[in-house]
């Protein structure tokens, strides 16, 4: 172990929502795999190049339980991924049958099927803002509280059987949940989710229905090993992660697109052809928050030269892996057409993102219709004047844009 | 071209379907992949290669 004052602080300071912190390119090089102090303020390993990244999530000697975690190194003062979660003894039996009961419902075909309906979401959406656009003084209208945010909260109260009317309360509770900056409110914010969950799942109860809350309650109620507070927090998370997510990553994708015009050209130019390559560029470069992904070691492990023991905290940095030269060639540079297809943006391994399809289907749908109904979109504020979210999942909390109407 | 599938590694993240969903398909009843197609003609090997690529789990393995 080395000493503190040899530690890297995170979160390591950014330029803006785009870029990275320079450093991270020294690491990648030079300690790929390095000792940090995490934002709570204990020890952590921050694992940088795209190599060790991708090794880690696929081997199974990392978790996201804590052989002890009344011990375990705590990563950020929000309650969402600040610590472990899930029982050290039982964690992959748990996982595979959460994955075998969540897996159907957000199949690759399923969400395709939901396009056609999406897409009529979106185009609502967009009528909306027309009409707001065409009666404002200034032409200027709000695309994240227009567009980025209402559809994947449509999506996913429609896929879990959450009623749509409760995203005021549900999201004003995921943004203090994820909130790094207020402390223990955070934790009670997390507590009140709980119990706006539990208040849903017995209100649901009786008269189940065709949604993934309503299959994880039967699922629940039939298998005596299956906690109840283990479904509640699955509940919560789904929710939370179903719109935090893939809100933050529209706004994020819309800003590469619009910060350089000839982006947002070639998307113009042929947004059904161009709109999947786009989207898995969005995938790859956009950064939301500033750490990674949480994992501790279930035992003692050497791994690049680096000795890691049982309990240690890893931070996974998908954003820097993502940028790693040794695998994307100019990898600051947003190109849809790179030869490199893959990237780490939902993950890799066991834990691979369960609502990949879901996002993947939304965001196509959003940058394809913004492409085809508003081809004169432009940004009506610098980059550097936006609001930025500080939440763990990062983002952009407004996203003023203007265009000329025909 | 032979293509083969591992059920106990796949997690069922349907990263094949949207790669080659000629090949590839998610079971309905618990989502992990349905090989429509085990000697895929030599003109969807680009997509064929690409889906085991992408599998995050390593599930596909691809033989010429």
């Amino acid at each position: 172990m080395s000493t503190a004052t040899e530690r890297l602080q995170l979160p390591l300071p950014r330029p803006n929502v785009l870029e990275l912190a320079p450093l991270y390119e020294v690491l990648r090089r030079e300690a790929p795999i390095t000792p940090v102090t995490t934002p709570a303020g204990d020890p952590a390993w921050l694992v940088t190049r795209h190599e060790e990244v991708r090794l880690l999530l696929g081997d199974k000697r990392f978790g996201r339980s804590h052989p002890e975690p009344e011990r375990a190194s705590r990563i950020t003062t929000a309650a969402v991924q600040d610590g472990p979660t899930g029982e050290y003894e039982t964690e992959e039996a748990d996982h595979a049958r959460m994955r075998r009961l969540l897996t159907p419902a957000f199949s690759a075909k399923r969400m395709r099927m939901l396009a056609d309906h999406m897409d009529g979401l979106v185009q609502g959406y967009l009528d909306r803002l027309v009409a707001e656009h065409d009666a404002s003084p200034d032409g200027v209208v709000d695309l994240h509280s227009g567009l980025a945010y209402p559809l994947p909260v449509a999506m996913i109260c429609l896929l879990l059987g959450v009623p749509e009317s409760d995203h005021e309360l549900f999201g004003r509770l995921s943004e203090r949940m994820a909130n790094t900056t207020i402390g223990e409110e955070a934790h009670q914010a997390r507590e009140e989710f709980f119990r706006y969950m539990i208040g849903l799942v017995e209100t649901k109860r009786p008269q189940l229905g065709e949604d993934v809350i309503s299959d994880l309650i039967r699922a629940q109620s039939e298998d005596a090993s299956y906690d109840y507070a283990e479904m509640v927090r699955l509940c919560v998370g789904l929710l939370f992660a179903g719109h935090e997510t893939t809100v933050n990553r529209i706004g994020l994708g819309l800003l590469f697109l619009l910060t350089e015009r000839s982006r947002w050209e070639a998307l113009v130019a042929d947004p059904d052809g161009r709109v999947d390559a786009v989207v898995e560029e969005i995938m790859r470069l956009g950064a939301p928050g500033d750490l990674g992904l949480l994992r501790y070691a279930r035992e003692d492990v050497s791994i690049a030269g680096v000795d890691i023991r049982r309990g240690d905290a890893l931070v996974l940095s998908i954003n820097a892996a993502n940028r790693d030269a040794e695998v994307y060639s100019d990898p600051e540079a947003f190109n849809p057409d790179r030869p490199e297809r893959t990237h780490l943006g939902f993950g890799h391994g066991a834990h691979f993102c369960i609502g990949a399809s879901l996002a993947r289907t939304e965001l196509r749908v959003v940058f394809a219709a913004l492409a085809h109904r508003l081809p004169g979109l432009r940004l009506a504020k610098d980059l550097d004047q936006l609001r930025v979210r500080t939440t763990l999942t990062g983002g952009v909390a407004e996203l003023p844009v203007t265009w000329r109407s025909r | 071209m032979r293509v083969e599938v591992d059920l106990e590694k796949c997690v069922g993240a349907g990263q094949c379907v949207l790669a080659a969903d000629d090949v590839f398909d998610q079971r309905e009843e618990d989502g992990l992949v349905d090989l429509l197609d085990a000697s895929p003609p030599e003109a969807r090997s680009a997509d064929v290669r690409h889906a085991a690529a992408v599998c995050p789990a390593a599930a596909i393995l691809v033989r010429d």
